[in-house]
C-alpha cells in the first residue's frame, strides 16, 4: 500500500474525476438504474470486515504493525467480509430501491457524496486501478444523521470514451458499526 | 417513574407493556434476573483450536475473554484488571501467552491467573497473587461446540437447560461430519433498539417475511413456508421454526445451503458438495431430522441461529435502548476452504450490517423502540394474542408445536421473562 500513484496527464486525471463526480451525482439523485449501467456485469463488489487484531510484538517499530491491511477480513481470508457481491446483488439493491416496501429507505435518505483523492495506481492497457476517498452524508427523517467515510479501490475498464467499474473494494472507516446500514451503494 | 413487574405482562402473556422495552429500572432487573441467572453464549470451539487462542465475548454488558488454556480447557474471565479495572485485552481475537494491563503492566496468563506485578519487587511484602486473578465466570460448559457461560454458580447443567432444544440444534450441529465452523470475528452492529426484539424476530417470527421483506422475498417462497412450516417451543424462550420437507422431496429442495445466494451462485461444484452432505444426513441425524429445513432458532435469552442464512447471532444489550448485535457466518467445518468462502455469502448477502434483508429488520427494531417510548399510550400494551392456545404436542416433534402464524413462541418467552423478573424484584 506504500506505492505512489502514477504520474498522469491532466486530461486523464480530469477524465477520472468526471467519471467519479458523475457517479456520485447519480447516486445522490437516486438514479440507481443509470448508475447500474456504469457497472460491469461481472463486477466483484467487496467490503471487507474491519476488526482489531492482536498487535504482533515481532512487528514493533515496523509500519506493518499498525497497517490498515491487518485489520481487514477480505475475500481471500477465512473470516467473513461484510459484503461480497456480484452484479445480481447490486441489481437486487437497485430494484429494491424502486419498490414502495423498501422500508429502511422509505422515505429515502438524503445523501451527499464528496469524492476526492483520486489516484491512478496502475494501468494495464484497458484496465485502470484507481483509488478514491469518499465522505457520504446520510440523513433520514426521524433518525440521527451520519457520515460514512471510506476508501474505494477500483478497477475500471476502459469502455469507449468512459469506464465501467470492473471491481470495487470499499474500505470503510468504522471502528464499531454505529451506522444504520452498510448496504448502500458506495 | 418505577414500574412493577406485575404490571408488564398479563397472565397468558397476550399483552406486553411498552415499558418492557424502554424502562431503565426494568432493564436493571433484566441484568439481575435474566443475564445473571441464565446460560449465555460465549463462542464456538472452532474459534479456539489451540492453546493460547482467545476471543472477546460479552455477557450482557460485561466484557469477557473466552480463551483456551495450556490445559486446552476453555476459560471465561471478566476482561477487567484486578488492580484498577482496565481491560487487559483489546484485540477481538488472537493467540497470546499473556494479557497485560496497560496501566501498571499487571500480567495474566491466558486462563486468567495473575502472573506478575512489576512493582512488587520493590516492596517488602508481596500480595498473594493466587487471589488476584481475573474474575472467572463460575460456570462454563459446551454443547456440540457451542460454549456458554453463566454467572450463577448453581445453575442447572447446560444440557438440562437446553433440554429438548438439543433435538433441533443437533439437526444442524450434528448434520455435518466434523460439525460446524464460525468464520472470523463477529460483525458487531450497534443499533438504537431494545435487545429483545431481534431475539423475538429470530425466535419464531417468520411471518413478517411476507410483509416487511416483500420487496425481496417472493410471495411463493413465503407460501411454501406457510404450507410446510412448523413452529415449536421446547421450553419457554427456546424455540425453532422449520420446514419439514416431504419424504419424496428433491435433494435440491432439502439440502442445507442450497437456498442461499452462495448455494445458488456457487455453481455445480458447491451444489454437488451440498447434495453429498445431504445424502449423509439421515445416517447422522435420522430420517426425520434429515428432512428438516430450518428457518429460525432461539436459545433463551439472547442467542439466535438462522438456518436458512447460516448465521449465529447474539443480541447484547447496551441499556434498554441500545443493542450490539453480533453475527457470524457458519459453515461445515470440513468443507474445502474455497467452498466455505462461497457458503459464507449465504449469510452476508441478506443478513448482517450490509445484508439486503436485514436493513429492513434493523429499521423495524429501531422504530419499535421509539414506539415503546411514546407517552400517553401505556394503556395500549402490545398485542401478543395471535393463535392463543392453539399450540399442541406432536407425535414426532418434541415440544409444543403449531403453525408459524401462532405467536406462542413470543408469549412463552415473555411468560418466562416475567417470572424471572418477578423473582428478581422479590429478591430486592
Amino acid at each position: 500500500m506504500s506505492s505512489s500513484s502514477l504520474s498522469i496527464s491532466a486530461e486523464d486525471q480530469r477524465t477520472l474525476e468526471r467519471f467519479y463526480f458523475h457517479e456520485a451525482r447519480l447516486l445522490d439523485n437516486r438514479q440507481y438504474q443509470q448508475w447500474l449501467a456504469m457497472v460491469s456485469e461481472d463486477i466483484c463488489y467487496l467490503m471487507p470486515a474491519r476488526g482489531n487484531p492482536l498487535v504482533d510484538n515481532g512487528e514493533r517499530g515496523n509500519e506493518q504493525m499498525i497497517s490498515v491491511e491487518r485489520e481487514l477480513e477480505d475475500s481471500a481470508s477465512l473470516g467473513c467480509p461484510i459484503r461480497e457481491e456480484g452484479y445480481i446483488h447490486l441489481m437486487l439493491r437497485v430494484e429494491r430501491a424502486f419498490k414502495i416496501n423498501s422500508w429502511s429507505e422509505n422515505p429515502p435518505a438524503r445523501t451527499r457524496r464528496l469524492v476526492g483523492n483520486i489516484e491512478l495506481m496502475s494501468r494495464e492497457s484497458h484496465e485502470w486501478s484507481v483509488f478514491s476517498n469518499f465522505h457520504l452524508y446520510y440523513s433520514r427523517p426521524g433518525n440521527d444523521s451520519v457520515i460514512y467515510s471510506g476508501q474505494r479501490r477500483d478497477v475500471l475498464r476502459v469502455n469507449a470514451d468512459s469506464f465501467r467499474i470492473q471491481s470495487r473494494e470499499v474500505i470503510m472507516d468504522y471502528a464499531d458499526i454505529e451506522l444504520p446500514t452498510l448496504g448502500l451503494l458506495f | 417513574m418505577g414500574y412493577q413487574v406485575a404490571d408488564l405482562v398479563n397472565d397468558d402473556a397476550s399483552l406486553v407493556s411498552r415499558r418492557c422495552w424502554s424502562d431503565v429500572g426494568i432493564y436493571e432487573l433484566e441484568k439481575l434476573g435474566i443475564f445473571g441467572k441464565s446460560w449465555l453464549f460465549l463462542g464456538h470451539e472452532s474459534q479456539l483450536p489451540k492453546a493460547g487462542d482467545f476471543v472477546q465475548a460479552y455477557m450482557c454488558e460485561t466484557p469477557i475473554i473466552l480463551s483456551r488454556g495450556e490445559d486446552l480447557k476453555f476459560h471465561a474471565n471478566i476482561n477487567s484488571c484486578t488492580h484498577r479495572g482496565l481491560p487487559v485485552c483489546r484485540a477481538d481475537h488472537g493467540n497470546t501467552k499473556r494479557f497485560v494491563c496497560p496501566y501498571h503492566n499487571w500480567s495474566y496468563a491466558v486462563d486468567g491467573r495473575l502472573m506478575t506485578i512489576p512493582q512488587e519487587s520493590e516492596l517488602a511484602r508481596q500480595p498473594d497473587k493466587s487471589l488476584l486473578g481475573l474474575k472467572p465466570v463460575p460456570r462454563v460448559e459446551s454443547w456440540r461446540g457451542l460454549i456458554f457461560g453463566s454467572f450463577d454458580p448453581h445453575i442447572e447443567a447446560l444440557e438440562t437447560y437446553l433440554g429438548d432444544m438439543r433435538f433441533y440444534l443437533d439437526a444442524f450441529l450434528d448434520r455435518f461430519p466434523g460439525g460446524i465452523e464460525f468464520m472470523g470475528a463477529p460483525h458487531r452492529w450497534v443499533l438504537n433498539a431494545n435487545w429483545k426484539l431481534p431475539v423475538e424476530n429470530q425466535l419464531g417470527d417468520v411471518n413478517h417475511g411476507a410483509f416487511l421483506h416483500s420487496a425481496i422475498i417472493p410471495r411463493e417462497a413465503q407460501s411454501l413456508i406457510e404450507k410446510l412450516g412448523y413452529s415449536v417451543v421446547t421450553r419457554p424462550g427456546h424455540g425453532a421454526t422449520f420446514r419439514l420437507m416431504p419424504e419424496d422431496a428433491d435433494v435440491d429442495d432439502v439440502a442445507w445451503g442450497m437456498e442461499g445466494m452462495g448455494g445458488i451462485l456457487g455453481g455445480e461444484e458447491v451444489q454437488e458438495y451440498l447434495r453429498e452432505l445431504q445424502a449423509s444426513a439421515p445416517a447422522r441425524v435420522g430420517d426425520l431430522r434429515a428432512r428438516m429445513k430450518g428457518l429460525t432458532y432461539g436459545i433463551y435469552p439472547n442467542l439466535s441461529f438462522l438456518w436458512s442464512n447460516a448465521s449465529f447471532k447474539v443480541s447484547h444489550p447496551r441499556g434498554p435502548g441500545k443493542v450490539e448485535y453480533w453475527s457470524w457466518a457458519v459453515v461445515p467445518a470440513q468443507a474445502p476452504e474455497h467452498i466455505k468462502q462461497v457458503l459464507r455469502t449465504n449469510y452476508s448477502s441478506f443478513f448482517g450490517p450490509g445484508g439486503i434483508l436485514e436493513q429492513e429488520d434493523s429499521e423495524v427494531w429501531v422504530q419499535q423502540f421509539k414506539g415503546s417510548n411514546i407517552d400517553f399510550a401505556d394503556d395500549r400494551p402490545y398485542f401478543y394474542g395471535l393463535g392463543l392456545g392453539e399450540e399442541k404436542a406432536h407425535p414426532e416433534l418434541p415440544g409444543l408445536v403449531s403453525v408459524t402464524a401462532n405467536e406462542f413462541y413470543a408469549r412463552h418467552f415473555f411468560s418466562r421473562w416475567r417470572d424471572e423478573l418477578q423473582a428478581a424484584e422479590d429478591a430486592l
